[in-house]
């Protein structure tokens, strides 16, 4: 008896608290978000989780984003993509099936983000990756798929020029590419470049994702290149200043990408991540101005260092950013909760046309040619670290300071 | 050619690593008959472990060895019996049991640690980690890292105190006769139970020890385990499954291997080599390198 009237009063709580939380859900734009909260990526993953909690609690705090008159709060739903491609578009499966999501934000890594954008082409729901850097992703054209960082090949070239322009001028390069989606075409960016830029590439290599690179190194050492450029995540860039660390050898520069914007690149190698270059797009002392959310670049690092206590870094600006371009496109269109697969449809449309001022830059999609749903609204830069700060050091009408060249060897740091 | 002494000096070094992930795994395979897939997770856990105390303490890694050992040694001396437990039920098949049970603890292990620690990748300074020494001579060109030269001379050291302790000591002696037949090492006076946790204990004590040493040389991460569980499962299969005195030789042979693929032919190419190299030995050799194994 006694048992049975502890079910009963189980069942009838759940009900009473599940009742308005339903109702509440009726009122929300549902957010899907798949990204890598989990395996190998996961520094970088959360990285765009930030981006994205961001980017909802500052549009909860002002009540929603406005549509017609009424304000709608937003909801997001994490799917973790466990760094692992076929678990993304799983997820993003289970995010649009069961969760019902309105639309969704996409992944950090390239090769997710390509296994997830068949799911949302197959099912019509739009996403934005804040991340993404892949030529691949834009070349396939999906129609549904949208990013706010360029692709690699659009913002590449950058470092290489600026490095170009360095006196004396690296000869010669050595290029390498951890093997995934996205450190490949970074290494093939950089290779374009700087035979564009008549600097010599002496090796080129696509390299095991994650491995010890020290042998490979110890090789490359032999040939003195004037610049080892790499393409790799943040943990392999930490590998690979450790590993020319330790067998001493400083080039004359050093460029890598992804990672060396996020803070835990400075915070892990202390003073060998100085004078380190990278591309990026964003700085947290660009000179941006807004009308929605946050009005400068300035702004919106001090709300990331009041809300998690950390800087912001390109990649989490950019997935704050493409909440902001489905917030415009949502109010353009007057979508509410619940979009049928029409306004879905009416939402690519506006996302289109999307061409905003943001506190991240411009946000301006391409309609078509290679960069396809790209946006192309932003400038590229050159970034070095300098006492242990992200400073912009080209192109010369963006700079902050100079490049800091050659490099100052490692035992004299 | 002139690489040659290069390609086979980071062969060794990476080869030491790699006798440091896989030889106290093969001991308790020997012993225990588990499969401990959380091996990369204890190695995480000591790769933390070194990380923190470095930070609060100041000491040098290195001169932290033997309390991050002490402290891991322990847990795994308590833990032990729960994986005892598992093993020894009679229901089911208990060595499936024992692996679906330390995947489990390998999973849940990563998720505490991502809880706890955060998602950030962290590196653990040492005095060792700034010097190296470059040699070039006639036409030829080594440079041996004094970090990487430091653990190699930790493995050789691992090495040779885990056999002193096997071949020597009255433990050892226990240890071998439960790996040959636990009934009759029990009749002969052997408490079984005692030493497998002793031995489990041993194994996450060093596998801790080594997490700091990969911390120094590589970096520390709440991802880094899985990685290194496939190396130790590699190693260890290579030499045969708890055959110990072949553990050194299968990883200086993975380290070879990689040194010279990473060197001489398509980098991209190094982990299908290698793994193509485990297929091949396995067919020709089942029980390992020296038909030694389980």
């Amino acid at each position: 008896m006694k048992k049975r009237l502890l079910c009963t009063l189980a069942l009838f709580t759940s009900f009473m608290v599940a009742t308005p939380l339903y109702a509440a859900n009726e009122a929300v734009f549902k957010v899907g978000v798949v990204t890598e909260l989990s395996g190998s990526l996961a520094t970088v993953g959360n990285v765009t989780k930030r981006g994205y909690d961001l980017w909802a609690q500052e549009v909860n705090a002002k009540g929603g984003i406005e549509i017609k008159g009424k304000k709608y709060q937003v909801k997001l739903y994490y799917a973790d993509a466990q760094s692992n491609p076929a678990s993304g578009a799983s997820a993003a499966e289970r995010l649009i099936t069961q969760e019902h999501v309105d639309f969704i934000l996409g992944p950090y890594s390239s090769g997710v983000t390509i296994a997830v954008a068949p799911v949302v082409e197959k099912y019509k729901v739009p996403m934005i990756t804040g991340s993404a850097e892949s030529p691949l992703i834009w070349s396939n054209k999906f129609l549904y798929t949208f990013g706010t960082v360029p692709p690699i090949n659009f913002t590449g070239a950058t470092p290489i020029k600026t490095l170009s322009e360095l006196k004396p001028a690296p000869k010669t390069a050595v290029i390498l590419g951890s093997n995934d989606t996205f450190s490949k075409a970074s290494a093939e960016a950089f290779k374009t470049a700087a035979e564009a830029a008549k600097i010599k590439v002496l090796k080129f290599n696509i390299v095991p994702a994650g491995q010890d690179l020290t042998p490979l190194l110890s090789a490359v050492r032999v040939l003195k290149p004037d610049l080892i450029a790499f393409g790799g995540h943040d943990e392999e860039l930490i590998k690979l200043v450790k590993s020319l660390r330790q067998i001493d050898y400083t080039p004359k520069a050093l460029l890598m990408h992804y990672g060396v914007t996020e803070p835990a690149f400075v915070e892990a190698l202390g003073k060998d991540a100085n004078q380190v270059f990278g591309a990026s797009v964003w700085t947290n002392s660009a000179k941006t101005k807004s009308k929605i959310l946050w009005p400068t670049a300035a702004s919106y690092d001090a709300a990331s260092m009041k809300a998690f206590n950390t800087p912001a870094d390109y990649t989490q600006a950019g997935s704050s950013a493409a909440g902001i371009a489905f917030q415009v496109a949502l109010q353009k269109i007057g979508a509410t909760p619940g979009m049928s697969e029409a306004k879905r449809t009416e939402l690519i449309k506006a996302l289109e046309q999307v061409n905003i001022d943001t506190f991240y830059g411009k946000v301006k999609f391409a309609t078509t040619g290679e960069y396809y749903h790209a946006n192309v609204g932003m400038t590229p830069l050159t970034i070095q670290i300098q006492n242990g700060k992200t400073v912009i050091v080209g192109p010369k009408n963006s700079q902050e300071a100079a490049p800091q060249y050659p490099f100052t060897p490692w035992k004299n740091r | 050619m002139e690489l040659l002494p290069q390609a086979l000096m980071d062969g060794i070094l990476l080869g030491g690593i790699y006798i440091t992930i896989a030889i106290a795994f093969s001991l308790t395979y020997g012993v225990m008959h588990i499969i401990d897939f959380a091996v990369g997770e204890w190695i995480m856990f000591g790769a933390f472990a070194g990380y923190y105390l470095n930070k609060w303490t100041g000491l040098d890694p290195f001169l932290l060895l033997p309390f991050v050992f002490l402290i891991f040694a322990l847990i795994g001396y308590l833990i032990q019996p729960v994986i005892h437990r598992v093993l020894s039920g009679n229901k089911g098949n208990p060595l499936l049991m024992g692996l679906v049970f330390t995947f489990g603890l390998a999973i849940m292990f990563q998720g505490i640690a991502l809880t706890v620690f955060g998602f950030y990748s962290n590196s653990t300074p040492s005095v060792f980690s700034e010097g190296s020494f470059f040699i070039e001579k006639f036409g030829f060109f080594l440079t041996i890292s004094s970090i990487r030269l430091a653990g190699l001379i930790y493995a050789l050291a691992i090495t040779a105190a885990l056999h002193y302790l096997l071949k020597k000591t009255n433990f050892g002696l226990g240890v071998r006769a439960l790996a040959l037949n636990r009934d009759s090492a029990g009749l002969m006076g052997v408490n079984g139970k005692q030493t497998a946790s002793l031995v489990y204990g041993l194994y996450v004590g060093v596998s801790a020890m080594t997490g700091v040493l990969i911390g120094c040389i590589l970096s520390v991460s709440a991802q880094m385990g899985t990685e290194y569980t496939i190396f130790a499962f590699f190693v260890v299969v290579l030499a045969g499954m708890g055959y110990l005195a072949g553990v050194p030789w299968a990883a200086l042979l993975l380290g070879m291997v990689q040194s010279i693929f990473l060197i001489y032919f398509n980098p991209g190419h190094t982990l299908l080599a290698v793994f193509a190299i485990l297929y091949i030995i396995l067919l020709i050799s089942p029980r390992g390198l020296f038909g030694r194994g389980v």
